[in-house]
């Protein structure tokens, strides 16, 4: 079969046509009594939820997402800034990537709700806590993609450099890090979703505010209109950082864009 | 004094298979201001060669001496150029030729004449602002060539740079070689496997045998300057091709046996 891409409007076409045939069918299935509104509400209901909890005088939901969102990125700025240049002198040396490999090895298959009841002890659930899940939940990943990025660079261009008289300090900043930077950037765009993982899941069990904890409270009410709210104010949320992401990846990499391969 | 001087060099691999003796007692000197070319069957060691002048791997035995220096370490003076580019894809042609000057914190001035005159020699001004990627595999060897030699080497080490590009752009980035060759005298150690992109070049050609690679014959090429193209119907040419292919041949007989 002759697969033909699609252009940019016609996906978008199909993609709106495709949404809103499933928003149509949720809301009939309401409508006509096939699921009871108390487990699911249907997507007016939720709807005016989300007006209500946006403009009216109990509007939490901009100062949730603001909240979870700063959470998001503070854990996440920290695990980049700690992560990126360990994982660079991980991928250039190879004494310090077998010196360090067994303690990632054991740190990375933990998952950041296992480090909950540790931070809690040691930080409380205030901010502080959940820069830390964060923290945990990213760090070893952001090290291992940087790793494997760092590694992914051609030799041959190191070797150039070398042999045009960079020193070795030259090669990391002007070869590695660069040559690095795309496998690295599409890495933490997945390590990004991961934060959020923990951001939600650490809001669930403690906090006072953030999206997590919303939904959370929601629940303990048996309101699953604020649940469904909150949960698609994550996916909103998440897939605007993703476009802010996306645009930095192009700010960053004018040459990928251009070239045609290398 | 020769500028570089090669004397009873030995490079042995070492892998978990065993060893492989690559190269085995190679000896050779080049003087300056000459172009000496490396011709020999594939897997002879040619590269192995190159790539101890350079710095990039230091010989098991033998000395390696760049004006009566041991080699120690990648040595900026051996400008070299590689079969694949190795232009670093993130930099536009102007930074790829401006790399060397700039680690060796030549200023931003100079940097850029520099990179100007040479992109304006090999004609690619009105890619400056390029990348990499958006040039023809001839137009990305010129780069390199523009970089390598805006770091001002003593001696410019070319890896079989024409091998990836076809015939004719091929001839074109002889002739090019050439040209700046003969008006800058820059000294040239070059490696191929094309007899004919041998004798177009060079001053002197050195035949290698199959592995372990040593020196079979060397040959003084006499053939007046400037070489275009028409020099290779000349009796003096075929007669030097006849029988510089003949030894090639019987090394690449060898190889074929010996590798089964």
């Amino acid at each position: 079969m002759k697969e033909t891409e699609l252009t940019f409007w016609r996906a978008s076409v199909y993609g709106s046509l495709g949404l809103v045939c499933f928003l149509g069918l949720w809301e009939l299935a309401i409508r006509f009594h096939l699921i009871d509104p108390f487990f699911l509400p249907p997507p007016s209901q939720i709807f005016t939820r989300a007006i209500r909890m946006t403009t009216g005088p109990d509007a939490v939901l901009l100062s949730d997402i603001k909240i979870s969102a700063s959470r998001v990125l503070a854990g996440f700025s920290l695990s980049v800034l700690a992560g990126v240049p360990f994982g660079l002198v991980m991928g250039v040396s190879s004494v310090v990537r077998a010196t360090l490999n067994p303690i990632i090895s054991i740190i990375r298959p933990l998952p950041a709700l296992s480090w909950i009841p540790l931070s809690m002890l040691w930080l409380g659930i205030d901010e502080q806590q959940k820069y830390a899940i964060v923290f945990m939940g990213c760090f070893a990943s952001i090290l291992v993609y940087t790793t494997d990025a760092t590694m992914r660079v051609d030799p041959v261009l190191r070797r150039a450099a070398r042999n045009l008289g960079a020193s070795d300090f030259q090669v990391l900043r002007y070869v590695i890090l660069p040559g690095a930077l795309p496998d690295l950037l599409s890495g933490l765009k997945v390590v990004l979703a991961i934060a959020w993982t923990c951001v939600i899941s650490a809001e669930m069990v403690g906090a006072n505010s953030g999206l997590g904890f919303r939904i959370w409270t929601a629940k303990e009410w048996s309101d699953t209109g604020q649940v469904l709210v909150g949960m698609i104010s994550i996916s909103v949320t998440v897939l605007i950082l993703d476009i802010a992401f996306r645009g930095i990846e192009r700010l960053l990499l004018p040459w990928q864009r251009k070239a045609s391969g290398t | 004094m020769a500028l570089i001087q090669l004397d009873n060099v030995t490079k042995v691999f070492s892998s978990r298979k065993g060893d492989v003796e690559a190269v085995c007692g190679f000896s050779l000197s080049i003087r300056n201001g000459e172009v000496v070319t490396l011709v020999g069957a594939s897997g002879c060691g040619k590269t192995t060669v190159l790539n101890m002048v350079a710095g990039f791997i230091a010989p098991t035995s033998g000395k390696v001496l760049l004006e009566g220096e041991p080699v120690l370490r990648v040595e900026p003076r051996c400008g070299m150029i590689f079969q694949s580019y190795a232009l670093f894809p993130w930099l536009t042609v102007r930074e790829n030729v401006e790399f060397g000057p700039k680690v060796k914190g030549i200023s931003r001035k100079i940097r850029k004449k520099l990179s100007r005159n040479y992109i304006e020699m090999v004609g690619l001004t009105e890619f400056a602002d390029s990348y990499p990627g958006e040039l023809s595999g001839g137009m990305r060897q010129r780069v390199a060539l523009c970089r390598a030699l805006a770091n001002k080497p003593d001696i410019l080490l070319c890896d079989e740079p024409f091998a990836a590009l076809d015939a004719m752009t091929r001839q074109v980035m002889q002739q090019e070689l050439l040209n700046i060759v003969s008006r800058s005298g820059q000294t040239v150690f070059f490696i191929t496997h094309s007899i004919d992109e041998a004798l177009i070049l060079s001053d002197r050609v050195v035949v290698m045998s199959a592995r372990p690679g040593q020196v079979k014959a060397v040959y003084d090429i006499e053939l007046s300057r400037p070489r275009k193209i028409d020099v290779q119907l000349t009796d003096e040419y075929l007669k030097i091709k006849r029988k510089i292919w003949d030894l090639v041949e019987e090394e690449v007989k060898a190889s074929m046996i010996s590798s089964g």
